[in-house]
């Protein structure tokens, strides 16, 4: 058969779901570092991802797209809130980038101890490839290659990334 | 990870049972919106047959595609727009009825396709109204593209007819092998020329491998009257060309329920 070489089907989009959930939600979390806006982030990332899967090719890897997709939304609600906060809060004394994010408050945090939130405040405070690049080797444990595809960039670039990152943060 | 500061992060991780609750509250309401804009499934496969494989899409509102099967690459191209459709399902069983159904066809041994079609594949309604009386042309029957036009409410739409056999979802079950040029020549097939000749000779037309004319014992029936002529009968001239459909034999088109012309005594 000379489609048989050829796989048909993608994996069905519930079973990606059932797989990756609790990985993603994990990796949000950490993200995100509150309940409410993981919440938010999974749910809009699983609505993209769903809108997105007719384009993913049975052949390609799952972990790396929803990766991707995940990675690219926190990046545009990171940009975004950092916007709507420099317009609606005008108060220009603490300018730490944490504050950028606008949701570093302890209350907020859940169960996030004082450690994670300066955590936090270091890690927003990296370059926006390297701060991906590090979320994804040091909160999910991806290998360099899938963080590659995830960024499109290659496997050397996201290691570079990845150095440099814990580099800064070293000497922070 | 060897930083200290890097090890702060354990501080800062979330247990599992926050992540369950999390995950479940997720779902609850999550599911239905999931669900106000799933696509619907459809069941995808590939089927052998005497006309070669072919990739075989069912739905749960019946028979959505048949598909000469393409080379790899134009195949993938096929299913990433499929996709945009429908979310293709494993389910061989469903595929493998069509692909019985057609094998018996080809083979004499059924007359008649009966798998429900559903061509919402197609995307404009004119199209669909042209496929819709395109499935009354009976087996061992052909119109031209002109006649079928006429039909559709395009008399001169013949072209138009022909994009509407090109974009086809449900080749051999929606017969568009069925419609040939109004001179009697056979015209092109989206599979090949090759495959609408096997077609119409498994439907009774006694045709060569290599014809390009419909053969010579063909009868042509007139819809309005319901009679059947010989290709040769003197009313030729006057026939409205746009009202006729060919038979393969006078057989069938007593069949169909005509009666032969008294002038030219075909049967």
């Amino acid at each position: 058969m000379p489609g048989a070489k050829l796989r048909l089907l993608p994996l069905p989009f519930d079973e990606i779901m059932r797989r990756h959930e609790r990985e993603l939600m994990r990796y949000l979390l950490r993200v995100a570092g509150n309940r409410e806006d993981a919440l938010d982030l999974f749910q809009e990332t699983w609505l993209r991802a769903y809108r997105a899967y007719p384009r993913l090719e049975p052949e390609s890897q799952v972990r790396p797209w929803l990766y991707a997709i995940a990675v690219n939304l926190c990046r545009n609600r990171a940009r975004d809130s950092a916007r709507r906060a420099r317009v609606i809060v005008a108060t220009p004394k603490d300018h730490s980038a944490a504050d950028k994010l606008g949701r570093l408050d302890r209350r907020t945090c859940g169960n996030d101890g004082y450690a994670a939130i300066r955590f936090r405040e270091l890690i927003s405070a990296l370059p926006e490839r390297q701060r991906d690049a590090l979320r994804l080797r040091y909160f999910s444990g991806l290998a360099y290659g899938e963080i590659a595809a995830i960024m499109h960039c290659s496997e050397e670039n996201a290691r570079a990334n990845v150095s440099q990152a814990l580099k800064k943060f070293k000497s922070m | 990870m060897p930083n200290e500061k890097l090890a702060e992060l354990n501080a800062g991780q979330f247990s599992e049972e926050t992540i369950d609750d999390l995950l479940r509250r997720s779902r609850r309401s999550f599911n239905n919106v999931l669900r106000s804009i799933r696509r619907p499934e459809a069941a995808l496969g590939i089927v052998k047959s005497p006309l070669g494989d072919l990739l075989v899409a069912v739905g749960g509102h019946g028979l959505l595609l048949v598909h000469y099967l393409p080379a790899d690459k134009e195949l993938t191209a096929l299913i990433a727009r499929l996709r945009s459709f429908f979310d293709p399902v494993a389910d061989p069983q469903t595929v493998q009825e069509v692909g019985a159904e057609v094998r018996k066809y080809l083979a004499g041994e059924a007359q008649a396709l009966h798998q429900r079609i559903d061509l919402s594949l197609v995307t404009t309604s004119f199209q669909e109204r042209v496929l819709h009386k395109l499935q009354e042309v009976p087996r061992g029957a052909v119109v031209s593209y002109q006649a079928l036009g006429a039909v559709a409410g395009v008399p001169k739409g013949a072209r138009a007819i022909g994009n509407a056999m090109h974009n086809n979802p449900v080749p051999i079950y929606v017969p568009c092998h069925r419609v040939i040029a109004a001179d009697g020549r056979l015209g092109g097939y989206g599979g090949g020329r090759a495959r609408k000749l096997q077609l119409l000779r498994s439907e009774g037309f006694a045709l060569g491998k290599a014809d390009e004319k419909l053969p010579d014992g063909v009868v042509w029936g007139h819809k309005g009257t319901r009679i059947f002529c010989r290709t040769d009968c003197r009313t030729a001239a006057r026939v409205d060309r746009t009202k006729i459909m060919f038979f393969a034999d006078p057989g069938e088109a007593k069949h169909a329920g005509l009666r032969p012309c008294k002038i030219c005594r075909p049967a």
